[in-house]
């Protein structure tokens, strides 16, 4: 494990676990209904404060708590166009298995835009919308995010949660190395692929 | 090295009237050859198999088979008249460029006593008969052989052509000194263009020192294109670094100098086309090597597409592998649900009533 990398996984840990403290909240908009804040934003007071650990300007991982659910949402590292091609192929094959992975979310997070403007009613809840979508902006605020996470009350009721963490860690460990050893194998193919067409005009 | 899941090259079939064991020993065959090889033949594979099979002796039957080969290329294999003559037809999409550089003559040469009426929709036909076959057993395979290499004799043409011309102009420019060379000798002939795929070409061109060979390829999506990159990048680096005597590869995306005139402004720096060219030096160019060159060369576009396809299945199946351990990472965050079955002191079971 790389010198920057053991203190980037231990941060995201850590935060992960400070997060993941979630209680069941049932929906103050819709009467009868139950569902993961993050994703519904129809209460500004129940959203936490949005939390982004970055590595370099290449990987991060972007959290997003709030009462009942959090949203974890990764960006690998992509040095090259094959490298960007491999992440897009392995996301994209994830996602479609979203169901068996229980808190894959379907679609990544791409950079939020400014969260429902009109809405506010009072300067508190005004407040709370400008510290979340300003903590959620992006410094470079290019193309967001590759992969995301979406854990509920639910899945913390069911699911131990320092394996769930475990899980996330493990995944952002296993993936970087997945993607540079498919790289790998593609140069070496490649290299023999070239030398075993051309030994013949030898 | 490559443990992509290989296939070789295994034409499909269709129309198989009669039931003769054909297919388990291509399915043998071509097993026994992902294993063992990475380039491709150049013969149609199953062409061979049916031929050898009925020229080993077996009593004659009716036959009726399609066949596809690579490029859109079609036969037909069928016994119109009587169950002893085999009539074997050959369609390919760009005919009429190959007859305008001497297919006809090829094909002439090569299959002239078995050559007959073209049957109708294709373009040329070979009529066997079987009472007729060399009695030596050794003579029947390469017969076979011939008639399976009958997609590469047709494309063989042009480059023979360019072979002739590269000779002619070799002779012509010996006789000057290279600064008062007349401009047509140093700049050699017309390039031959081969429309082989529907947006794709071979375009050949001899000149007096080198015959330079330019695949058209396209990418129809990008990640073949990524890939692509990669392992054209691995071409033109080959001869860098192992084998010094190999033809020099070029690749680009924007059509070669060569190419300008026919093209014209047209095909200009879009993506997907991609130029590569093979520049062939007199070592390659000797008559001995010639049918050898000729049939590699013609395999370059089906080899590199084919290893870029096993690539992708490759990660892919990578990738199912590699996502079910996730999985079963997840899965341990599960707590054991399981609950053992309790007993009473005497051995009985306790069961929930529904």
């Amino acid at each position: 494990m790389s010198q920057s990398l053991r203190p980037y996984l231990q941060a995201v840990r850590s935060s992960l676990t400070a997060a993941l403290c979630l209680s069941n909240f049932a929906s103050q908009t819709a009467e009868r209904h139950n569902v993961p804040e993050i994703e519904a934003e129809t209460s500004p007071e129940v959203l936490l404060t949005p939390l982004t650990i970055a590595r370099n300007e290449n990987e991060r991982v972007l959290i997003e708590p709030s009462i009942n659910s959090v949203r974890i949402s990764i960006k690998i590292k992509q040095a090259d166009e094959i490298e960007n091609i491999l992440v897009h192929k392995f996301t994209r094959f994830l996602n479609q298995r979203a169901e068996a992975f229980f808190i894959l979310r379907r679609k990544p997070m791409k950079v939020r835009e400014c969260l429902f403007p009109s809405v506010s009613e009072s300067p508190i809840v005004a407040l709370a919308q400008w510290w979340r979508t300003a903590g959620a902006q992006e410094p470079g605020g290019e193309e967001g995010y590759d992969i995301s996470f979406l854990i509920t009350n639910f899945h913390t009721e069911e699911m131990l949660k320092h394996k769930l963490v475990d899980f996330i860690i493990q995944f952002m460990e296993e993936v970087d190395k997945e993607i540079s050893e498919m790289k790998l194998f593609l140069n070496a193919r490649a290299r023999f692929v070239a030398e075993s067409f051309l030994t013949p005009f030898d | 090295m490559p443990h992509g899941p290989g296939q070789a090259r295994q034409p499909q079939t269709d129309n198989t009237l009669d039931g003769s064991p054909i297919l388990p020993s291509i399915i043998q065959s071509w097993h026994l050859r992902a294993v063992i090889m990475l380039l491709l033949d150049y013969q149609n594979v199953l062409i061979q198999n049916i031929l050898a099979e009925r020229f080993s002796g077996v009593p004659p039957a009716s036959v009726d088979q399609t066949v596809s080969d690579f490029d859109g290329v079609l036969f037909h294999i069928s016994t119109p008249e009587t169950k002893t003559k085999i009539l074997l037809s050959i369609q390919i999409r760009c005919f009429r460029d190959l007859v305008k550089y001497g297919a006809v003559e090829v094909l002439q040469r090569e299959y002239g006593e078995y050559a007959t009426d073209t049957e109708p929709g294709y373009d040329f036909s070979v009529l066997i008969d079987l009472e007729q076959l060399p009695e030596d057993r050794d003579d029947r395979e390469a017969l076979v052989l011939k008639f399976a290499l009958l997609k590469r004799n047709a494309m063989a043409a042009p480059f023979e052509a360019a072979y002739t011309e590269h000779y002619k102009l070799k002779e012509e420019a010996s006789q000057y000194t290279s600064e008062e060379a007349p401009k047509g000798v140093l700049e050699g002939g017309e390039v031959m263009s081969i429309h082989y795929r529907e947006e794709e070409a071979i375009y050949v061109k001899a000149s007096h020192d080198r015959v330079t060979v330019i695949f058209s390829t396209v990418f129809r999506e990008e990640t073949d294109r990524v890939f692509g990159k990669v392992f054209i990048q691995e071409f033109v680096d080959a001869r860098r670094r192992a084998i010094q005597n190999a033809p020099q590869v070029l690749f680009r995306n924007d059509p070669p100098l060569e190419l300008m005139d026919i093209l014209g402004e047209k095909h200009t720096g879009s993506g997907d086309v991609g130029y590569v060219t093979f520049v062939l030096f007199p070592r390659h160019l000797t008559p001995q090597r010639m049918p050898d060159v000729i049939s590699h060369i013609q395999t370059f576009r089906d080899y590199f597409h084919y290893h870029i396809k096993a690539s992708k299945a490759y990660i892919h199946s990578r990738m199912r592998k590699r996502t079910a351990d996730f999985l079963q990472v997840l899965r341990r965050a599960r707590p054991d649900t399981e609950e053992k079955e309790r007993k009473t002191a005497s051995g009985r079971s306790f069961r929930v009533q529904n």
